[in-house]
């Protein structure tokens, strides 16, 4: 199964993803992220309103197996938080590029395209690829 | 090291993870998936890395009744015990099951894994009886087939009787496609169905014709949360030779008037002196999911730690095997320790959900419940 790497977002390398939308970052875990995890059963996001740096945790994400955090890719603070994944957290697994996104931050300054270490589709694509060897 | 089956979970895509030495499939479809097939129809899990020691001479009965915890010497041909291998301080070794097999005094010790080496030294060591063993674990692949609709797949594809076979008993089956097969009315997973003990040569054609004949495929994670809803405890999990048998609860696989056995002494005098833990189920009432080592608290004090945790794909609710003080009664009130919040969680007598589920049965998940 091929992982899914969509263009236009920018990637980390603890494996979240963001699309910048009106000023403001969409933030959810990628395919290669829920696929290692497998069945996602929990998810614990921090509430609106929370001022997180780049690198600061946004909660955990719980499957049968194992926990794992999810880091924010850009600095700022916490706008909207999806409620659906408090029932419904298998939404990640299904669709993490879509119904499955986590948070959005309204974020400062330049926001993740200038942030380092944040890579594009590309480069995220190899460094899957490097990782996996 | 790799089960004759390897190229075939690599076909079917699963996620692999080494257990103990050995490339095993965590999954193929999701844990979830496969353990929901399990409680409503059938599941297929590859376990050929289980180990299987032959005990036979004319003292295998002596020898084993004074190395196990039950009365293997009474055993009819063709019939199943679980019971334990226990150290002199009466710890468990390791938990195993004991099939006579026909022949005059012929046993086959199906075993875990992770114990097979130790198992085999620690029954040579301690051959007094002059027993044959042998670890024959190169000789056997092992298919469960569970769920409720196992046994009827079993006789599609096998054509053995597997319904009239009665739980906890074995029988040999000669096969024209697979040779000759072992089948035992027992499992891991509480839903039913049977253990195949087959040829390496036979087993990759064995596992496809149950596929064909509509087993789902499953892994170890489902095998983990499946033995969990029961109750069931992991070897070096919930038992490790520093637990005894009557700390786990598991009395019923202890036979103290059989006469003398290896480490019996010990569980007496555990016995005189009061059992000061007990495994015990632990549900989680709030949301969040229990792991090894968790505390768990009565009042702000400190009742004992978690030994297995996961969530339960049935009720939504996480779940747990701990040892906890003695005295705890069903439904009392507890809070487990996951990582920085207490979780309000209930005493509770495992199973944590029921062993098989009607096809199109409501569950009850985090979001309905």
């Amino acid at each position: 199964m091929d992982t899914l790497i969509p263009e236009g977002l920018f990637y980390t390398k603890d494996h979240e993803w963001a699309r910048v939308e009106d000023g403001k970052a969409r933030v959810g875990i990628t395919d290669n992220a829920q696929h290692e995890l497998g069945d996602i059963v929990y998810v614990e996001l921090k509430p609106a309103g929370t001022t997180v740096k780049t690198g600061d945790a946004l909660g955990t994400v719980e499957s049968v197996k194992a926990v794992s955090e999810v880091y924010s890719p850009v600095g700022g603070v916490v706008a909207e938080v999806n409620v659906e994944l408090d029932g419904s957290p298998e939404l990640v697994n299904q669709d993490c590029y879509g119904k499955g996104w986590m948070v959005v931050i309204a974020f400062e300054g330049a926001g993740p395209s200038k942030t380092a270490g944040i890579m594009d589709a590309a480069a995220y694509k190899e460094y899957l690829a490097k990782e996996a060897k | 090291m790799k089960t004759p089956l390897f190229s075939e979970h690599e076909r079917l895509g699963a996620r692999i993870v080494d257990f103990h030495g050995w490339d095993m499939p965590v999954w193929y479809s999701g844990i979830r998936q496969e353990h929901l097939a399990v409680r409503r129809r059938a599941g297929v899990f590859d376990v050929s890395h289980m180990g299987e020691i032959i005990v036979q001479g004319k003292n295998a009965p002596s020898f084993l009744n004074r190395m196990t915890t039950r009365n293997v010497a009474a055993m009819g041909v063709g019939t199943v015990l679980y019971t334990f291998l226990l150290n002199e301080g009466g710890g468990i070794v390791d938990d195993l099951m004991v099939s006579r097999l026909a022949g005059e005094h012929r046993y086959l010790l199906c075993v875990n894994a992770a114990n097979r080496e130790k198992d085999y030294a620690w029954l040579a060591a301690n051959n007094r009886e002059n027993a044959t063993i042998e670890d024959a674990s190169d000789s056997y692949a092992m298919l469960a087939l569970q769920g409720p609709q196992a046994c009827g797949i079993a006789e599609a594809c096998l054509g053995f009787d597997a319904n009239g076979l009665k739980p906890f008993h074995v029988s040999a089956w000669e096969t024209g496609d697979f040779g000759m097969l072992l089948i035992s009315r027992t499992g891991y997973t509480g839903a039913g169905g049977v253990e195949i003990y087959a040829d390496p040569q036979a087993a990759v054609g064995l596992w496809r014709r149950l596929l064909d004949g509509g087993a789902t495929p499953c892994g170890l994670g489902a095998r983990d949360t499946l033995r969990l809803e029961m109750g069931y405890p992991l070897h070096g999990s919930d038992i490790t030779e520093d637990t005894t048998p009557l700390e786990a609860g598991l009395d019923f696989a202890v036979d103290l008037n059989k006469g003398d056995f290896m480490g019996r002494s010990a569980l007496l005098e555990q016995l005189r002196q009061g059992i000061g833990r007990k495994l015990s189920g632990v549900e989680i009432t709030d949301r969040g999911v229990p792991r090894s080592g968790c505390r768990v608290f009565k009042g702000g004090r400190v009742v004992g730690a978690v030994t297995s945790g996961s969530v339960s794909p049935v009720t939504g609710y996480g779940m747990a095997l701990a040892y906890l003080e003695p005295g705890l009664c069903e439904g009392e009130t507890l809070e487990v320790e996951v990582r920085d919040k207490m979780l309000a969680s209930r005493v509770k007598k495992p199973p944590f959900a029921p062993a098989t589920i009607e096809e199109g049965e409501a569950l009850f998940t985090h979001g309905t419940r």
